[in-house]
């Protein structure tokens, strides 16, 4: 009898243990949503990491927003221009955790509207990786930004829209560098792969883009021109092959600017781009009806 | 919990547009040919009173990208030991002692007062209309296949007392 009475208290000195340590991580909880409204991050962060490794609330969808609010906190107040924080990924990782735990979508849009902040932290660095050096952060950074804005609107239509608007500003990065005139081939032909690739990737999507097509007839026309203007004063017995890379560059470049000239005729950068692609494959035919037709669309009516 | 502005950079503000530039299209043929003279003056030996002081160059004719070019080839490339400088022609009876004078498809018309003008003389003619290899030009560019080429017409070069090199002859088109 005096045995069973231990047991007895012993299991409901148990049940007491694990209600108070529920409790007390609840309590935690609390305590961390307490220290970050009194902006009190470091105490904020410590309940919170503490709170969501415990088996009582590890999947408890509320210690998880927290959590997210606090890194958010963390990092806009600490590590904002830090593209690559860690508070950051912390956060958007709660917002998600939480997201996934909570079923009945009691805490949905306050989850949403921190993903929803994370993702456009992204887009703004993305935005300001956007040049030669960067790029490569530029791309991971966005593509951070469309995960977000895959959760915020999981429609293809917009996150479509989105990636075609950041890969016309990617190709622009990329035909800066080929602006430049450079004479390292390396350089040349990897930026103009890169391009290359943007441009085939868009009009794979939508083949009528006239940015794209006019962008990629350019991309083409313009590397058969500086195959020319950049070349050394060659020995005689290599004219032809000089001349045959331009040319079948040109000839690269024509079907794209003529889509975009078909699609919209009354687009000037489409006839500039014929023009200039007639002169260059020595077309005078062609040559000279582009320039009549630039000639009229600039006429003042 | 606090609100945050926040203003969503637009990827569209840094999207430039790549520039077509039509005038790149002139300065690459023009470079084309200014390639082609250079070697012209690798490829035909001129007599010895020709090789003293500057390489002189005629352009009879208007194209500034052309002539941009050749001024650029004049800077940086030598003939032998000699500086090449470009003139001008603006007018045939201004034509005395020229290496090379290069007669613009604009100006062909002048092609024979050219040849009256450097009868005796050691100048290559060199001009840029189809059939003029025929009518007394030494060389002349001409389109093939989307190509600049050239149709060289010997004789007309051999009677001015030059030299051309084989590999030139081989490289040019012929004209009978």
């Amino acid at each position: 009898m005096k045995k069973l009475t231990i047991i007895r208290t012993f299991i409901l000195g148990l049940l007491l243990l694990t209600a108070v340590v529920a409790n007390a991580q609840q309590e935690k909880v609390q305590a961390a949503y307490a220290f970050l409204e009194k902006n009190k991050l470091d105490s904020a962060k410590a309940n919170i990491d503490a709170a969501v490794i415990h088996l009582e609330t590890i999947n408890d969808a509320q210690a998880w927003l927290v959590r997210g609010y606090v890194y958010k906190a963390i990092y806009s107040t600490r590590e904002k221009g830090n593209k690559r924080s860690p508070a950051r990924l912390e956060g958007l990782y709660s917002y998600k955790k939480s997201l996934s735990l909570d079923s009945g979508k009691e805490y949905f849009t306050d989850n949403i509207g921190g993903v929803k902040y994370f993702a456009n932290t992204f887009h703004n660095d993305a935005a300001e990786s956007l040049d030669p050096i960067d790029y490569r952060t530029a791309i991971e950074l966005f593509n951070k930004s469309q995960e977000c804005a895959k959760i915020v609107d999981p429609s293809p239509a917009s996150l479509q829209a989105n990636q075609t608007e950041f890969d016309f500003a990617l190709v622009s990065v990329y035909n800066g560098v080929l602006e430049n005139d450079t004479k390292d081939s390396a350089l040349v032909f990897k930026f103009f792969t890169l391009a290359k690739n943007i441009y085939n990737k868009i009009l794979a999507i939508d083949p009528n883009n006239i940015q794209a097509n006019i962008g990629m007839g350019k991309l083409y026309y313009n590397q058969a021109v500086n195959n020319i203007k950049l070349s050394d004063y060659v020995d005689i017995t290599v004219i032809d092959d000089l001349q045959e890379v331009t040319r079948k560059l040109g000839i690269e470049a024509e079907p794209f600017m003529k889509t975009a000239y078909t699609l919209d005729p009354k687009r000037e950068d489409a006839i500039i781009g014929l023009t200039g692609i007639y002169y260059i494959l020595n077309d005078q035919t062609k040559y000279n009806i582009f320039k009549q037709k630039l000639e009229d669309i600039k006429k003042p009516k | 919990m606090k609100k945050i502005l926040f203003i969503l950079l637009s990827f569209l503000l840094f999207t430039s547009s790549v520039a077509v530039k039509p005038d790149a299209a002139e300065e690459a043929n023009a470079k084309i040919k200014a390639i082609y003279i250079y070697n012209f003056t690798k490829y035909i030996e001129w007599p010895d009173n020709y090789k003293e002081g500057n390489f002189v160059i005629g352009f009879l004719g208007s194209n500034f990208p052309l002539l941009t070019k050749l001024s650029e080839m004049a800077e940086t490339k030598k003939v032998g030991s000699q500086t090449i400088q470009i003139k001008n022609i603006t007018s045939v009876d201004n034509a005395d002692r020229f290496n090379i004078i290069y007669i613009l498809t604009d100006n062909s018309t002048q092609l024979s007062e050219v040849i009256s003008k450097v009868k005796g003389k050691s100048t290559l003619i060199v001009t840029d209309k189809p059939g003029l290899a025929k009518q007394g030009s030494g060389i002349n560019f001409v389109i093939v296949e989307n190509k600049q080429k050239i149709e060289l017409n010997k004789s007309n070069i051999e009677k001015y007392k030059l030299k051309i090199a084989s590999t030139l002859v081989n490289m040019a088109l012929p004209v009978n």
